[in-house]
């Protein structure tokens, strides 16, 4: 049950009116309806994960307990590395059991040993890096005595398997997420009007512009091998737009769905693409699984109190494991590491928090010197995306081999000017509204009321044009 | 809560105010193409009345290049009218007649052309756009083309949600409506000669697969009852034709005899006519033919001619 479907516009929708209708007098009434949606809509991606997801939920509910209960530190330590062991355990055999096992038969065949491995080939079990990371983040705050552990099962397994956030985030903390599931909720009408624009301007992001770009973005990587050289730098940036409209897209749609239920989930975005520098853009893609590693990872490394050296070891660190969290393929690792390579510099140079604040907080206009940054930002943040793309590292030099060397000034196939203007209306409205939650928000805080409902019908239209060939997120593989 | 839904319906109300009238305006401007290639011409005929007719045609590609209702007409002094389905099976074509006989008075006799692929399961849906404009509250055509490769269960339900994504589609729609859409028929009386020479079809088919092993579906053979039934309640007439196949074609399909020995077996069971032309001399001779399975104009003049000839026998 994809976001942008109709079917789920229905399970939203009955959701909503039973929750706000029938159970809305009892907030244990209105957790249990939670839950109980929460698992329909899993079971509708594959009902036969569902076991795997209420096991994660009841084992790190049952060891936070026993953690919360032991007086004694090494039955704590014992209990906490159960939890943190069973859940990389199902990481590691779901989603890279496969991976390492063939990728020592490749180094062995290297070294001139031949090895056949006997591979699983399961199924990845959708959501799984998210929900895995929900319970791992609640487990290690227990044990740092950040939090107390949770003694209402319900609650707990609704802030692990919300169903806006399940199967591709926010990667939500029990310190912001548990605190709003355990208190009354009355309905917020501008909160749920909030939410439904977020979703609306979600359908836009994902429908009209990454489902569009997909199109260009696929061509270009199918034919790596004998496109010309524009048309690799097309497909490259379309790829760019596409995976940012595709991600922040649901994201938006997951906080809009989730402020209909007078919910607040973390944010994931905070427009990347007008980031001026790497580090910035870092601060602003996929925040909750950057602060995830910073907290749980970079901090617990020594951060950047240790000196200059072992805060380069610890960013190289949590850049691979953030390559990797996302797939099992060499080519995410180097996507990490490539990303990595660009920190460096400003990390070196003690200039990796020199731009905090959005672009232009103080101005309508950015200057010239921001422009270039942002444009500089965004190859360097391209050039790393081939990689995150492609499907080997092979595949991925060639494509940026060929984007180099196969120069022609002939028009880029599947070029469209139209794609090039929705996206550029997309910076605008990202542009205008980025001191607001979404550009979109912040656009409609500007205008009149005639023109602001004009904007929600050209969206609706757009989605309607465009909408149909419903393409996978692309965050649901990882 | 109030406000909101208030809201939520004031903003929802003029859309859906609207999805009505533009579903209607839209599959006006889509029926006046002549796309799929004439099959909107044939819905279109079969919706207004125009398709009204004694003798009706029934089958795919093979009959609606092929059999000319013009000469069958003129033979037989009845108005003849071609239902044959681009690249669709009897699933298909036993929808369209229902539609059909819906919205007509059941033909006095139906000649059904059949082949190999007539019972033969398919993976998606030919064409699935031509049902754009007509699928709409039609549960008789929805029941066909709501399918994994098709539309969506909600689309037959709700006004103007099956054009989403059909951008093609609107894009015809606004080129027609911007210039004007040609009046000149593709179909005369859903037929069309071809003026065509023989291709290479036939060996680039060779090429990517050397023979093929036709399976047939239980359920599309049921449908074949059900037409044979209806026929019988109507006091209609049907004759099974089996049209004219090049020899190069006929070992395409390993089970061909299999096949049309089924047919052979229903018609027997049911005292129906079966008229085999695979036979035909011209079945050995390229001109008449632009690929292994469909004749040219020439090729079908002849055929329909002795086809004319035959009916003349069981038509009353």
């Amino acid at each position: 049950m994809l976001f942008n479907t109709i079917q789920f516009g229905l399970f939203l929708s009955l959701v909503f009116g039973l929750y706000w209708f029938v159970v809305n007098k009892n907030l244990q009434r209105q957790n249990i309806l939670l839950l109980v949606a929460s698992y329909i809509f899993y079971a509708c991606w594959d009902w036969r994960f569902l076991f795997l997801l209420i096991f994660s939920t009841l084992l790190d509910f049952y060891t936070g307990l026993q953690m919360q209960n032991q007086t004694d530190e090494r039955k704590r330590k014992m209990w906490f590395w159960i939890s943190i062991s069973v859940n990389l355990g199902f990481l590691g055999v779901f989603k890279y059991y496969d991976f390492f096992v063939t990728s020592f038969a490749s180094w062995l065949a290297a070294c001139g040993v031949e090895w056949d491995p006997w591979t699983l080939q399961l199924i990845l079990p959708v959501g799984i890096s998210f929900y895995t990371f929900h319970g791992l983040s609640y487990v290690i705050d227990i044990y740092n005595r950040k939090i107390e552990a949770e003694r209402n099962f319900i609650e707990y397994a609704v802030f692990v398997s919300f169903f806006p956030l399940l199967v591709a985030g926010p990667i939500e903390r029990a310190t912001h997420l548990l605190p709003q599931i355990k208190r009354s909720r009355w309905f917020d009408a501008a909160l749920a009007v909030n939410g439904l624009k977020q979703i609306l301007w979600g359908l836009f992001k994902k429908v009209v512009i990454a489902d569009a770009c997909a199109h260009v973005a696929n061509h270009a990587f199918a034919h790596a091998a004998d496109a010309d050289s524009l048309t690799l730098a097309f497909g490259a940036v379309m790829f760019a737009f596409q995976i940012y409209g595709d991600f922040s897209g649901y994201s938006d749609m997951a906080l809009g769905t989730a402020k209909l239920f007078g919910i607040r989930l973390l944010k994931n975005f905070a427009f990347p693409y007008l980031s001026r520098d790497i580090a910035e853009f870092w601060r602003r893609w996929h925040i909750s699984l950057s602060s995830w590693f910073r907290d749980y990872v970079y901090f617990p490394l020594g951060g950047s109190r240790l000196g200059k050296w072992l805060s380069v070891r610890n960013t190289f660190v949590i850049f691979l494991l953030s390559g990797f969290w996302h797939g099992a393929n060499w080519t995410f690792v180097f996507w990490g590491f490539i990303n990595a390579c660009f920190f460096l510099p400003l990390l070196l140079r003690g200039r990796n928090r020199q731009n905090l604040e959005v672009v232009a907080s103080d101005r309508i206009m950015p200057s010239f010197n921001e422009i270039v940054q942002i444009i500089a930002t965004f190859a360097m943040v391209t050039l790393a995306w081939i990689f995150f793309r492609a499907s080997s590292m092979t595949e991925a030099f060639i494509f940026i081999e060929r984007m180099i060397t196969s120069g022609t000034f002939m028009r880029p196939e599947l070029f469209s000017w139209t794609l090039i203007l929705l996206i550029g209306i997309l910076m605008c409205i990202e542009y205008i509204g980025r001191k607001s939650e979404f550009g979109f928000d912040g656009l409609l805080a500007h205008l009149p009321r005639p023109l602001r409902y004009a904007s929600y019908y050209a969206i609706v239209v757009l989605v309607f044009f465009y909408a149909g060939k419903e393409q996978q997120f692309i965050y649901f593989q990882f | 809560m109030k406000q909101f839904l208030i809201r939520v319906a004031v903003f929802l109300l003029p859309i859906a105010v609207l999805l009505y009238p533009l579903d209607v305006l839209l599959s006006k401007w889509y029926k006046m193409t002549h796309r799929y290639p004439g099959e909107l011409e044939v819905w279109n005929a079969i919706y207004d009345g125009t398709a009204q007719c004694d003798m009706a045609v029934y089958g795919s590609s093979r009959a609606w290049v092929q059999i000319d209702p013009a000469i069958l007409s003129d033979s037989l002094h009845c108005k003849v009218y071609n239902f044959g389905m681009d690249g669709q099976n009897f699933l298909m074509q036993y929808m369209r007649h229902s539609e059909f006989v819906k919205h007509n008075p059941f033909p006095k006799h139906i000649v059904l052309s059949v082949d190999v692929f007539s019972l033969a399961k398919k993976d998606g849906i030919y064409e699935v756009k031509q049902f754009l404009p007509y699928v709409l509250w039609n549960r008789n055509m929805a029941s066909v083309t709501v399918h994994e490769h098709g539309f969506k269960w909600v689309d037959p339900f709700i006004p103007l949600v099956r054009y989403s994504g059909y951008g093609d589609v609107l894009r015809q729609i606004e080129t027609n409506a911007r210039e004007g859409e040609s009046q000149e028929q593709y179909r005369t009386n859903g037929y069309r000669g071809m003026d065509r020479t023989w291709s290479n079809d036939y060996k680039k088919a060779t090429e990517q697969q050397a023979s093929l092993q036709l399976e047939i579906d239980p359920a599309i053979q049921l449908k074949l009852e059900s037409l044979i039934r209806e026929c019988k309640e109507a006091g209609g007439n049907l004759t099974f034709v089996y049209c004219p196949e090049h020899i190069l074609g006929q070992q395409y399909v390993t089970n061909r005899a299999e096949i049309i020995n089924t047919f052979r077996t229903i018609a027997q069971q049911n005292g129906i006519q079966f008229l085999d032309y695979s036979y035909l001399p011209i079945c050995n001779d390229t001109s008449y033919f632009y690929n292994a399975s469909h004749l040219n104009r020439a090729g079908s003049m002849l055929f329909s001619t002795e086809l004319a000839s035959d009916l003349k026998r069981v038509y009353k």
